[in-house]
């Protein structure tokens, strides 16, 4: 498998505080990889940097064979890198049908004043989205609530709306911020399915955040182990659960999250 | 003037015409994209000056002088929103405030290029009465004859003007509504609610901003080109930051979020404006009518507040909207 994402010597200080200082991992096409470590190891602060929502103080990061490290968020979503938030940033006042609408591709309407120059162009393009944008709803089984407001939804469910509509984006790779953190069991179920149908399915490589043990060792085909901002361990999933720095590094610090039972 | 007088009416309906593209101007930056704009009336002021400068010292035919000035504002819009449209909204606010005046004052203290506090009569310097709206007087000249078989008489200017304006309004809210309900529109919703998520789906926030800012800008020009043609003159007392909030005020009565409401707005506003002229009933009769005329600014301050507090959504906007969390 070749590597789709490669970071190399990442740093990011706030106010002389070094949350990621020297994270260097690879992410192969098609897997799914599970970014683990202990509260303050700087996963998140990690993702935001690789996803062109912080700038790095030094070091690089590849997607697809380009440079993306100076990139703008936006921009790096545009290149195929979509990630979802520990919160599901959802659009409450716009309906769920919307909130995938808008992540859409290539939606001419979206130049201003194209809706009155050629609206034939976008309603073209716009019936094609909405019937993406019914298939992923569909896949989410969030199809019955497609014209509610998605400030109506659970916290689940909004995590699934993210995910649909990352989809929308038509990603070559998906970074998910502890998808499983406050999802009822019943839809944290339907979460892995999800992933592993998205990976089966679109060959869609992931890389998630997640504290959820019995989730990490049911998906994930690789494991990154973060502490105080640097990789500490990397491996399989077994690999991983017996390295002692791991263990260390949780029982150094916070509770065991399951790790070493 | 009498409550009665034709004439005062139609007057109050071209002014209640042109708020209401200026008030357009101001849906499409903060109803639309949330950008809060305190400086609107700089767009107004520089549309103004520049066209009225360009007639007056170079002799520019109008429509070039017009398309010069709504340039201008353009100018404006990009001098303000390229540095603080990269930053979070408040600073947007404070450089708006900051640039209304900067142009006000401006326009205050550089006599030779604006005729000063006098405005736009001193163009030509002292001694000398500078005129701009000949051509556009003429223009209403010419649309009135052709529409007099259709009134039997030849109409009064105001009442060619405020038909024209209407018409021009209503055309421009139509545009804006296409807009609002295109999928731009969507993008711009979306980063008025959260950035955050519509930059995670690739769209360029700043890019969307600064088109929102730019074409509030070329509405407000056009407001600002219309109001110094019906006008005549214009001074830096015109464009004082209470404009501005005449135009939140104007959005705040209808709904801010109801681009139809727009003209029921800008009418209430406009009747609530000049009617304070008929206050002059006892007790109110026991000031004079300069006095009087600061009730207009109290009548728009305690609307302000009572809207803001009691019907946030204005006469026909959506409350159920405004009640979920963001």
């Amino acid at each position: 498998m070749s590597v789709l994402l490669e970071v190399r010597d990442l740093h990011k200080s706030f106010g002389g505080v070094a949350a990621v200082a020297g994270a260097t991992f690879d992410v192969a096409e098609g897997s799914i990889t599970a970014l683990i470590g202990p509260n303050g190891a700087g996963k998140t602060t990690a993702f935001n940097l690789v996803t062109g929502f912080l700038a790095p103080d030094r070091g690089t990061v590849t997607f697809a064979d380009r440079r993306i490290e100076r990139w703008r968020g936006d921009a790096v979503a545009r290149a195929g890198l979509v990630r979802a938030f520990q919160t599901a940033r959802v659009l409450t006042r716009m309906s769920v049908i919307d909130n995938m609408l808008l992540a859409g591709k290539d939606q001419p309407g979206e130049v201003l004043g194209a809706a009155w120059f050629v609206p034939r162009r976008v309603a073209r393009r716009e019936a094609e989205l909405r019937r993406q944008a019914r298939e992923l709803l569909d896949l989410v089984r969030l199809s019955p609530l497609a014209d509610a407001m998605a400030g109506t939804l659970s916290g689940g469910q909004r995590k699934l709306l993210e995910l649909g509509r990352a989809l929308m984006v038509e990603p070559r790779m998906i970074l998910l911020d502890e998808p499983m953190a406050g999802v009822a069991p019943v839809l944290a179920e339907q979460l892995v399915e999800h992933i592993l149908r998205l990976r089966a399915e679109r060959g869609l490589t992931l890389l998630i955040i997640e504290h959820d043990m019995d989730m990490i060792m049911s998906v994930s085909d690789r494991v990154i182990v973060m502490d105080e901002g640097r990789v500490i361990a990397e491996g399989s999933p077994n690999e991983v659960q017996q390295s002692e720095r791991v263990i260390e590094a949780y029982l150094g610090r916070l509770s065991p999250d399951g790790l070493g039972t | 003037m009498g409550l009665l007088n034709p004439a005062f009416w139609t007057f109050v309906a071209v002014i209640a015409g042109i708020y209401a593209i200026m008030a357009l101007g101001l849906y499409v930056q903060f109803s639309l994209a949330g950008l809060p704009n305190f400086g609107h009336v700089a767009f107004m002021a520089v549309a103004s000056y520049t066209m009225a400068i360009l007639i007056v010292r170079y002799g520019v035919p109008l429509p070039l002088a017009g398309a010069a000035g709504i340039g201008a504002s353009i100018i404006l819009a990009l001098i303000m929103g390229v540095p603080a449209l990269r930053l979070r909204a408040d600073y947007l606010a404070i450089a708006t405030v900051a640039g209304g005046e900067i142009i006000r004052y401006l326009a205050l203290n550089l006599p030779d290029l604006t005729g000063g506090p006098i405005g736009s009569i001193g163009l030509l310097g002292p001694g000398d009465i500078a005129t701009y709206n000949q051509e556009w007087q003429a223009f209403l000249d010419m649309l009135g004859r052709l529409a007099a078989p259709i009134f039997g008489r030849m109409p009064s200017r105001d009442l060619v003007m405020a038909l024209l304006i209407w018409g021009l309004a209503i055309v421009l809210i139509w545009l804006g509504w296409l807009l609002e309900r295109s999928p731009w529109g969507r993008v711009l919703e979306a980063i008025r609610e959260d950035e955050t998520a519509a930059v995670a789906v690739g769209k360029n926030i700043v890019a969307f901003k600064m088109q929102a800012l730019i074409l509030g800008a070329i509405l407000a020009g056009m407001a600002g080109l219309l109001l110094a043609w019906e006008i005549g003159v214009f001074s830096p007392d015109d464009y004082q930051p209470t404009l501005t909030f005449y135009a939140y005020l104007i959005l705040i009565l209808g709904g801010m979020n109801r681009i139809w409401a727009i003209p029921v707005g800008s009418i209430l506003f406009s009747l609530m404006y000049t009617g304070t002229r008929f206050l002059n009933f006892y007790p109110l009769s026991l000031f004079d009518s300069g006095s009087r005329a600061f009730l207009r600014l109290f009548l728009v301050g305690l609307l302000l507040v009572l809207f803001m507090a009691f019907k946030p959504e204005g006469l026909l906007g959506d409350r159920r909207r405004l009640l979920l969390e963001k």
